[in-house]
């Protein structure tokens, strides 16, 4: 009897444990261990910081060579004396890993497309096989050659490998982060080839757009002459990044031009979601000549996919012969943009085709061979495996050619294609961006900053330049091939080598230009350079309105502050609307209008094109244009055929100077339509929505309120965990704060002779746990556009009550 | 008065074993004052004394917290309020208690024999 209830209690016991201490997937929904994460003693409780919480004041860490004393200020921002790199690359992994490690390591996962063995879905398997698809480890293992063989970088790596491994090393169950705890899994050792991934994943946010396989459908679809006019190479229209006519010193490498064979077929391929076009940044440099304290200030904001954990982490680095300060990528050693002693640097994308697609000839369908020059050349055979959490390991076999992986084939997203493509991305070739940054953190002056952007090939960046002895720079860097006219446009033929790169633009010949005339420097995603630079240029898109605005407000201005430059960055002057709102109010017959209408004309008209949070003007011309963007270009709707629509741009310019383009007819009613009607028609749907929206939320109709931006957090899923904010701007504005992209990373530097000074703000805080109260401390201010003066240290302060130190010893 | 010792047994002994063990060990802690302290209501008191430690620990985690941690796992987890989450992990560490609690009372000999010895 009592045998029998012990047997049944002991054993109903151990049950409940063992239920309790795994995951599980009930109906889809992942289910953490919930007696290992409801646990106050180890659970997700201990990852509850308290009001008063410091850190250690001491920790013994191994491969250390001299104590390392760490100062947090009140932002929670470190500031690392070392005594020697070594040292200070060990404490930088260290500390970032302290406050990141989940998102430094989950961002690696996703890059490598291993998400799989953590979240199991089929839209996980999906995008775990683009990424494989798509040759991200493959890229990183080529960063990696350089990175293990060169010495100052094989050491700074492998220092920074070390300081994060010795952090993970550290931890039981209770310090995990948060994130594992949810997920239930742990980290891994930290390796190299993580720190590339990482490289090679903001390579892929910023250089992998391109639309040639769109464009191929395009003009087999209208003919050439449309092409020219939708599609035009250069919209030319403000000033390029880099105006330098007559100026361009050099011979350039010319290709023998065969004439390109113009492809004539159509593609459908359920292409990959592309990186976001309005993706973009500002920066620019203004020279002393224009400042009010007569020194150079120098401005950037990159904008991207706002998440949490935030994307930057700020920290100082000071070691001898280094004390620089500024916003880091978890997860890569160095300083990305910031500043030192000395010098200033920011950066935005370059737009340039750094993709192509190469149509392969197999000689059978085993696609053992493929065709090169009249001759059959073997593939290479990757068979991937993508382990799965809770279900088995998922084998996908990948075919490399010479020019890159065939991305899409029968087996992923081109089944009813009949030719394969390779692929072919800059980011797969061998880099050297460590390196650059390392020389970058420590250059001195405008030669110190040249020859450390010589080893600075992927992502291609607008690097804008000041320094305190005066000097204001812009160099567009990267690794460039040299293109023949029209070249990458369109889908290559991969039978014949003289399709390929045959070489790449000398870093000497990249467009730049020190201390121009006009006495600043800028960039905004725009054209890169004047007619007379002797390179053909192509990118898949240009930025057109950011761009002018800048340089406008920067021509006009003088004597200009810190203040000055704030409020710049935080802009909402919509050049577009500007340019466009009165012909579409001019356009639109008032006859008919129904009573919302009325009233929506009548805030549009008074409307000063400014998108501020309060404004209802920028709500009705924002979902004015979004309804008109898809309804002119419905022709672009086709099944399974991949088209892109023309530019804003573009758009806008057909509107005004043709508006009997036939392209305004809408395909599905028998009526002729003209600029006019498809205006009509987008202004009654839009004043709809906003009436719908009106209904259903508020009587007026705020901008701020109506686009609804939100931070997410980094995994998707975890919605719950997202913020939402309220904000003005949008993309193609200054303030580049759309609903979910937007300036990630704001920062002022007036590079004063007697002290470098710096401020900045981002959407988010130093600490990537959701249970700290710097997970999100710093987001107020950036919505309000507010700054932060960052404490740029000379040396290790005294303990007060605003810092905190923490002394790292050799164990 | 012998159930209230063993509810405060069995919260002080999983207490201290939580400090060097995993979470289970809250079981190793109701199971030995369920088989020491064996009284009527052992699973009572496994409950009561696993479901007031975690809910100790938790609230005073909770009351001195520098972010709304609580606030996000309850959206997580269907949106339930920070009281549900906590109630939920007394509830969890609770059950696991009382079932442990009739487990080690059930390998001893029931008291009254005891008595005649």
């Amino acid at each position: 009897m009592s045998i029998a209830k012990f047997l049944i209690s002991s054993i109903l016991t151990l049950l409940l444990i063992y239920f309790l201490d795994n995951s599980w997937n009930i109906g889809g929904n992942p289910l953490p261990p919930l007696g290992r994460f409801l646990d106050p003693y180890h659970g997700f409780w201990q990852n509850i910081e308290k009001t008063d919480q410091k850190g250690s004041t001491s920790l013994d860490i191994k491969g250390l060579k001299a104590p390392v004393k760490v100062v947090f200020d009140s932002l929670m921002i470190p500031h690392i004396f070392a005594d020697n790199d070594d040292d200070l690359y060990l404490a930088q992994g260290y500390v970032t890993a302290m406050h990141r490690l989940w998102q430094m390591e989950f961002q690696t996962h996703a890059a490598a497309g291993r998400v799989s063995e953590i979240l199991s879905a089929d839209a996980i398997l999906n995008y775990d096989r683009s990424q494989r698809r798509l040759g991200m480890v493959f890229g990183a293992r080529r960063a990696m050659e350089f990175m293990e063989n060169d010495p100052i970088v094989s050491q700074v790596v492998r220092q920074y490998t070390e300081g994060i491994n010795q952090y993970i090393s550290s931890l039981d169950y209770a310090s995990l982060p948060f994130e594992y705890k949810l997920l239930d899994y742990e980290p891994e050792a930290w390796t190299p080839l993580k720190c590339a991934l990482l490289l090679k994943n903001m390579a892929q946010t910023l250089n992998m757009g391109d639309k040639d396989m769109e464009m191929t459908n395009a003009l087999k679809l209208f003919g050439k002459q449309y092409i020219d006019l939708l599609y035009p190479d250069h919209e030319k229209v403000g000033d390029a990044i880099v105006e330098n006519a007559g100026k361009w010193n050099f011979t350039p490498i010319s290709l023998d031009t065969v004439p390109l064979a113009v492809p004539q077929e159509f593609i459908s391929i359920a292409k990959l979601p592309k990186s976001d076009p309005t993706t973009g940044s500002n920066n620019w440099a203004v020279s002393g000549s224009k400042t009010a304290t007569g020194s150079p200030i120098l401005c950037n904001d990159p904008h991207l996919n706002l998440t949490l954990p935030s994307i930057w982490y700020l920290l100082q680095l000071h070691a001898p012969g280094i004390n620089a300060m500024g916003a880091s990528l978890p997860g890569a050693p160095g300083i990305v943009i910031g500043f030192n002693d000395s010098i200033a640097w920011g950066v935005t994308n370059a737009q340039r085709d750094l993709v192509d697609w190469y149509g392969i000839t197999y000689e059978n369908q085993e696609r053992d061979k493929y065709q090169l020059d009249g001759k059959w050349i073997d593939t290479e055979k990757v068979i991937e495996e993508i382990k799965r959490k809770g279900k088995p390991t998922f084998h996908d076999t990948v075919v490399y050619t010479r020019w890159g992986p065939v991305t899409y084939d029968k087996s992923y997203r081109a089944e009813h294609n009949l030719k394969d493509y390779a692929f072919k991305w800059v980011a797969h070739e061998r880099s050297e961006e460590v390196l650059a940054l390392y020389k970058l953190n420590r250059a001195k002056n405008h030669s110190d900053y040249m020859n450390a952007l010589n080893h600075f090939h992927s992502p291609a960046q607008n690097f804008a330049f000041a320094s305190v002895s005066g000097d204001i720079a812009m160099r567009i860097q990267g690794r460039f091939p040299v293109r023949r006219l029209n070249e990458g446009k369109f889908v290559l033929d991969g039978t014949k080598q003289a399709s390929g790169w045959l070489a790449y633009i000398p870093n000497e010949q990249n467009v730049m230009y020190k201390n121009p005339e006009r006495g600043f420097v800028s960039s905004a995603n725009q054209y890169p350079v004047d007619p007379t630079y002797p390179y053909y240029v192509t990118a898949p898109n240009y930025e057109a309105y950011r761009n002018r605005r800048i340089n406008n407000v920067l021509r006009e201005k003088n004597n200009i502050s810190v203040e000055d430059m704030m409020k710049l960055q935080n802009d909402n002057y919509n050049l577009k609307a500007a340019e466009s709102l009165p012909t579409f109010l001019n356009m639109l017959d008032s006859g008919s209008f129904t009573k919302d209408e009325r009233a929506a004309f009548v805030i549009l008209k008074q409307w000063d094109y400014f998108n501020n949070a309060d404004s209802e003007g920028a709500s009705y011309f924002e979902a004015w244009w979004d309804m008109l963007m898809p309804m002119i270009w419905d022709e672009m709707q086709k099944e399974n055929l991949l088209l892109e629509w023309p530019t804003t741009f573009t758009t806008i310019r057909l509107i005004k100077e043709e508006p009997a383009f036939e392209f305004f007819d809408i395909t599905t009613t028998k009526e002729k339509e003209a600029a006019p009607d498809i205006l009509r028609r987008a202004f009654a749907e839009s004043v709809k929505n906003i009436r719908k929206w009106k209904d259903e939320h508020a009587d007026e109709v705020a901008w701020a309120d109506y686009k609804d931006s939100f931070i997410g957090h980094l995994l998707p899923p975890m919605k719950a965990l997202s913020i939402p904010v309220k904000t003005g701007g949008n993309h193609d504005i200054v303030n580049a704060h759309s609903r979910t992209h937007g300036p990630s990373w704001r920062m002022i530097v007036s590079l004063e002779k007697s002290g470098v000074k710096a401020w900045g703000t981002y959407p988010g805080g130093q600490s990537g746990n959701p249970g700290s109260k710097y997970y999100n401390n710093l987001l107020n201010r950036w919505v309000k556009g507010e700054y932060y003066q960052l404490s740029f240290l000379r040396g290790v302060p005294s303990q007060d009550d605003a810092i905190f130190i923490t002394t790292l010893n050799p164990k | 008065m012998r159930f209230a010792v063993q509810v405060i047994v069995i919260l002080v002994l999983a207490s201290i074993l939580e400090l060097i063990l995993p979470w289970w060990s809250i079981a190793i802690g109701a199971f030995a004052g369920g088989l020491v302290f064996r009284t009527r209501a052992n699973f009572i008191a496994g409950f009561l004394g696993i479901g007031i430690l975690w809910l100790t620990m938790a609230l005073i985690i909770d009351t001195s917290a520098a972010a709304p941690l609580t606030t996000r796992v309850g959206n997580l987890f269907m949106g339930i309020s920070p009281t549900v989450l906590l109630l939920a992990t007394a509830l969890i560490g609770g059950l696991v208690g009382g079932l442990a609690a009739v487990a080690g009372a059930s390998l001893r000999k029931p008291k009254r024999k005891l008595k005649y010895y």
